[in-house]
């Protein structure tokens, strides 16, 4: 029987929906947040920018955009896929995986994609006011090219995020118990918020390396970025696409192998 | 006074069961110490001024380190949206049956999870100190030490009444939950966890540092980065002991208010 995956995604999303609109003050209270953390942001570089002109080789507007670029992939991400990787090790834990596996649909799909935050969507139009905003004042000559390439590398970048994150949502299934995933989440987020050029002086670069070519996380934000307001580099881009795709591959391996230890919980 | 010995106690040998949990946790509160390290160092690589707010690259760099001492006293997780559910799910009753002041049991608890914490932390604290020594301040002025360890203590208390006022606020409110994490957003700016509040323009530094969150953080990190004279610490030291007794006071007046309302519930 033909599986219609499109149909399934969109009940999906129907289902998510319902179950947000009986929590409107999410949203409400996210688009707060959001918007007081993006102030507080703002006064900081303000204020750091009154006394130097740029970071390792980053100006203001840049800067800015950079943090737009961020916003956007993390918030995609945390749209999509958080609170499913986040229920992974909730299902391995109480045995409701069970029911999953059960379903004629392909087991990763139906994890990955089963709810969709819609209050964490509040941050996005912030972000795409940031790179506007970044873009307008940093007078950047935009052409239709930069603007698709920057779009395929959020979802790249998105598309990496996940595959990291569910590989390790994923690991529950041999430790039953795990609470490490918001924590992670939470790192690599503080983590490739800024410019990946202040990595290189610590400890001789072999941070930098393992986040830009080994995990690379660091790249999620600032290629992308670089893209559109600074340089263009062919090769890291294809670096990145590859990568992803790598990793995408590798969490769909890791899934199956991990699956052959699942034992359902009780009963 | 016993019962609040055992209290104390008993929530003490309760911590021990997770000492494993805590350290790893605290080794991973400084993963983002690394990055603002790195950071500030390019901020100031590129600045054309050798101070920030009246910190050298080193000073702002141990700022940082001390704000983790600070909020080693100061915050209180999960006090606030413990009291609010306390009193939200009808729990409270429990505590007012027995002879027993609910805000002294919640403070010796406190301090048990404050002492545990502490203790469990103090290798991870001091792993990170040793490797960050170069960076931490010579204390000349003798006086140091006592004003320091005074201001912390305060800063615990300060920050003890403040989430008690904040969690009692649900006598008045369902959903506490959603105005904390907008305070918390606000917290993180405003007690100069962020960073040091004297990076402010003066006409905002002016107003940001009237509030008694500055009293919590930023004040006591200057102590002890000696940044303070000794008629300065005084002062700060008083104005601490103000607010916290303010807000104690604050918090055991809305507890008798919010007792008559409760009452009308029962159930």
């Amino acid at each position: 029987m033909q599986v219609r995956y499109g149909r399934i995604l969109l009940r999906f999303w129907k289902n998510s929906m319902l179950r947000e609109l009986s929590f409107r003050g999410h949203f409400v209270v996210n688009i707060i947040t959001q918007l007081l953390w993006v102030a507080m942001t703002l006064v900081f570089i303000k204020v750091i920018y009154m006394r130097t002109s740029d970071i390792r080789g980053w100006s203001e507007h840049q800067y800015l955009f950079l943090l737009g670029t961020h916003m956007l992939v993390t918030g995609l991400f945390e749209t999509f896929f958080f609170t499913n990787c986040w229920r992974v090790s909730e299902l391995v834990r109480t045995g409701g995986m069970d029911f999953i596996l059960l379903k004629p649909a392909n087991t990763q799909f139906l994890l990955s994609l089963e709810q969709i935050d819609y209050s964490a969507m509040a941050s996005l139009p912030i972000a795409v006011a940031l790179c506007v905003y970044g873009v307008v004042e940093g007078g950047v000559q935009l052409t239709w090219g930069k603007t698709a390439l920057f779009a395929g590398l959020i979802v790249i970048g998105v598309v990496l995020l996940y595959s990291l994150v569910f590989m390790f949502a994923v690991t529950s299934i041999w430790l039953i118990r795990q609470t490490g995933l918001n924590n992670l989440w939470f790192y690599v987020v503080s983590v490739a918020r800024y410019p990946s050029e202040i990595y290189r002086s610590f400890l001789g670069g072999v941070l930098w390396f393992v986040l830009v070519f080994i995990v690379p996380i660091l790249l999620v934000a600032n290629l992308p970025a670089n893209v559109m307001v600074r340089t263009f580099e062919p090769m890291q881009v294809a670096y990145l696409a590859i990568v992803s795709l790598i990793m995408l591959g590798l969490s769909s391996v890791v899934f199956n192998f991990a699956m052959k230890w699942y034992r359902s919980a009780s009963s | 006074m016993r019962k609040y010995a055992v209290v104390f106690r008993v929530s003490l040998s309760e911590r021990m069961i997770y000492r494993g949990d805590f350290f790893l946790s605290a080794l991973m509160h400084f993963i983002p110490i690394i990055t603002t390290i790195l950071l500030w160092q390019a901020i100031f690589d590129g600045a054309d001024v050798d101070k920030m707010g009246g910190l050298r690259y080193r000073e702002m760099v141990s700022y940082y380190l001390l704000v983790m001492v600070s909020r080693l006293f100061g915050s209180m997780p999960r006090l606030a949206a413990g009291i609010s559910t306390d009193i939200r799910d009808g729990e409270l009753r429990k505590y007012l049956l027995q002879p027993i002041d609910y805000i002294g049991y919640l403070f010796m608890l406190r301090i048990a999870h404050k002492m545990m914490y502490m203790l469990t932390s103090l290798l991870a604290y001091g792993l990170v100190f040793w490797l960050c020594r170069d960076f931490l301040p010579q204390w000349t002025n003798p006086w140091i030490p006592l004003y320091y360890i005074t201001s912390l203590i305060l800063a615990f208390f300060l920050g003890f009444s403040i989430h008690c006022v904040l969690g009692l606020l649900g006598f008045w409110f369902l959903e506490v939950a959603s105005f904390l994490r907008i305070f918390m957003t606000m917290h993180y700016f405003l007690s100069g966890h962020m960073f040091p509040l004297s990076l402010l323009p003066d006409w905002l530094h002016g107003y940001v540092l009237w509030l008694p969150f500055a009293y919590e953080t930023y004040y006591p990190t200057m102590i002890g980065l000696g940044r303070m004279n000794t008629d300065q610490m005084l002062e700060i030291v008083c104005i601490q002991f103000l607010w916290a007794t303010a807000m104690l006071g604050l918090a055991r007046w809305m507890w008798h208010r919010g007792l008559r309302r409760y009452a009308a519930y029962g159930g």
